[in-house]
């Protein structure tokens, strides 16, 4: 008989096996045609234009790092919730707690000036990233006609 | 066990938790005093700091009278040996207060963060002498390491101080990933993750010892990391020289100390069997994990003390040189009985005041000359002869030679070792060979001060030493000393405080 680790084994090498058949499968099956608008990236995003190694805003990480806090508190509420009724008044004044020093890191990071976003003096021309679409989008067009 | 028996536990252990909850209010007052305080330089939050700490030292105190016992639910653990640490770590967080206050470093930043993250990281630190559960233990570490991260950039205008943070980020990140890893196959060995448990399982029955080895070996990669031992230690170098100078020293106290404290409590309570009749613990399973500590210290010391033989820059040396003093305390947990652990102990309250005081004197020398540099030191015994002397008895302290109190420390530690039989034998002769080996770059930093000429270009009008700093030396040096001629109360403490859960 297998044993809990065994039967996990078993589920990681079907689901293995069930990629690579269909995989394969499909491969046979298929007709292939491929023309450059059918190999062009559609519907899942835009062709990448340029490094992606571009600098970010700090102010994302801090917003992530503040989110994050948040998203623990949540973590943290969803089995308070389940017992919250067997535990009564207890429960509540330890969430209260709880939720009150999260509330203090809050109005620190808002006092601070973390949440506001400082917006750069010179926003480079949005034109300019229109006319590389376009002219990409052009490119793309001439090639399935010739 | 019923949900109302583990609420009615949590409930009255927070009488017995009384000291870290005082220090997270302190940490929540802290922080809305900054924001109320508004000035960026107040004196303030130092103040504020220093008489939480104050009172968070009479909770500690009084925990000697409420007794041993495991609270939260078996997760951590309040006994003599916790409490030792506690105050051990209070010490430190006090005194860097005070270096802090006096530094030149830290004096173009806001002081506000930089001294709520020092009490947190107290408390990180609080938790990790007491954790009994691994996920305890490694929550505890978490929380030291990420704290110490902001402190050590806390400069971040300069670029050595941020580089010193992202090394130990990253680090940091790889080291608990391994110790994790660790934990996740020790959990699949036992089924538990309590220390207590894990002892239990472990004497119970026969495990896979190879599985057992890596498991331990991978732990060690997080433990290793804290105390800085070899081969976790690259690290900390470029950390100690990176850090501003208050942060390197406490980093080289609080946090190599609760490496300990953690060290000593996983492997003596979940790794062996105590025998209340030899005051010896016994490995249990077939691994001789002894032994492997054993190679670990020999290596930290060896090659602490061989590296800081090439260094110029002070702060780098003694970050070495406080490598090479991880081995040594490393000594007293090898051995495995009380006698061990009381050296250790022992060692680690020495350590701190000839450690303390040694960077304390960089802090002096840095804010004046503005370097760290060995070459730099030349000829300061005629320019600021109080500090050169404290410097002197410090460095005799951490080489080991009597009357100071690192003398005292060492002897235990060999004591022991030799104590526990012919099987360490090699170990104490690598130790005494290490010691010499320390004598000379120590003396390197004793002649550069004493007996080399002032270089040329440089007045040699004497320096302002002000008294606030020489109060301070002399809180540091005079113990030094002192317990070099009588050590009996802080040995009674040492030995009084080897007790941990469960009582034996």
């Amino acid at each position: 008989m297998l044993s809990n680790f065994g039967s996990i084994l078993f589920f990681l090498i079907f689901g293995a096996v069930f990629v690579c058949v269909n995989i394969l499968l499909s491969r046979l099956l298929q007709t292939r045609n491929p023309y450059p608008v059918k190999l062009s990236v559609y519907e899942c995003g835009e062709l990448p234009e340029g490094n992606s190694w571009i600098q970010f805003n700090i102010r994302f990480y801090v917003i992530a790092l503040i989110f994050l806090i948040f998203e623990v508190e949540i973590v943290f509420l969803f089995p308070w919730a389940v017992v919250f009724k067997d535990l009564g008044m207890f429960a509540f004044v330890e969430m209260l707690i709880f939720v009150g020093i999260l509330l203090v890191g809050l109005a620190y990071v808002w006092a601070k000036g973390d949440l506001e976003w400082d917006k750069p003096e010179q926003v480079p021309s949005p034109e300019l990233y229109r006319t590389d679409n376009v002219n990409s989008a052009v490119k793309i067009t001439e090639s399935v006609a010739s | 066990m019923a949900l109302s028996d583990i609420i009615r536990d949590n409930i009255n252990s927070l009488n017995y938790f009384l000291p870290e909850l005082l220090l997270t209010g302190l940490v929540l007052l802290m922080i809305i005093a900054d924001l109320l305080l508004k000035k960026e330089r107040s004196p303030w939050m130092s103040i504020i700091a220093l008489i939480g700490s104050g009172v968070v030292l009479f909770a500690i105190i009084n925990q000697y009278e409420l007794g041993s016992r495991s609270i939260f639910n078996n997760m951590l653990a309040v006994d003599e040996f916790s409490i030792f640490f506690k105050l051990l770590f209070l010490a430190t967080t006090i005194l860097v207060i005070f270096l802090s206050i006096a530094s030149v470093e830290l004096s173009g930043r806001s002081v506000g963060e930089y001294f709520t993250l020092l009490m947190i990281l107290t408390l990180g630190l609080f938790l990790m002498a007491s954790a009994t559960h691994m996920i305890t233990i490694f929550i505890a570490i978490e929380l030291v390491s990420i704290i110490s991260f902001a402190l050590v950039t806390y400069l971040k205008t300069r670029r050595r101080s941020s580089e010193a943070g992202l090394k130990y980020a990253i680090y940091g990140a790889f080291s608990s990933g391994l110790m994790l890893y660790g934990i996740s196959i020790l959990y699949g060995l036992t089924g538990t993750l309590n220390i207590y448990e894990i002892g239990e399982v472990l004497a119970g029955r026969d495990t896979n010892s190879l599985a057992l080895l890596i498991s331990v070996l991978l732990i060690m990669a997080g433990f290793g990391y804290k105390i800085a031992s070899v081969p976790f230690h690259f690290w900390s170098p470029d950390v100690y020289e990176g850090a501003p100078t208050p942060i390197t020293a406490f980093l080289s106290i609080g946090p190599k100390a609760a490496g300990f404290a953690v060290i000593i409590r996983f492997f003596n309570v979940a790794l062996s069997n105590y025998d209340g009749v030899a005051e010896q613990w016994l490995a249990l399973s077939n691994i001789n994990w002894p032994q492997i500590i054993a190679v670990i210290a020999a290596a930290t010391m060896t090659l602490g003390n061989l590296v800081a033989i090439a260094q110029d820059n002070v702060k780098r040396l003694l970050a070495y040189s406080s490598i090479a003093h991880a081995g040594y305390a490393l000594l007293g947990v090898v051995v495995l009985s009380s006698q061990g652990v009381y050296a250790t102990l022992f060692y680690l309250v020495v350590y701190y005041f000839m450690n303390l005081g040694a960077f304390f004197v960089v802090i002096i020398f840095q804010d004046i000359i503005g370097s760290e540099k060995i070459d730099d030191f030349k000829g300061l015994a005629s320019r600021a002869p109080i500090p050169a002397i404290a410097m002197g008895v410090f460095l005799f302290s951490l080489t080991g030679l009597p009357p100071t109190a690192g003398f005292i420390g060492k002897f235990y530690l060999f004591a022991a070792l030799i104590k526990a039989g012919p099987e360490f034998y090699w170990l104490a002769i690598v130790g005494l060979l290490n010691s010499v080996v320390a004598l000379y770059y120590y003396a390197r930093i004793l002649k550069a001060m004493f007996f080399d000429k002032i270089s040329e270009g440089v007045s040699p009008e004497p320096l302002k030493i002000s008294p606030y700093y020489v109060t301070l030396l002399a809180v540091l040096g005079i113990p030094t000393i002192l317990v070099g001629l009588y050590w009996a109360p802080l040995a009674n403490l040492a030995s009084h405080s080897v007790h941990f859960l469960p009582t034996f």
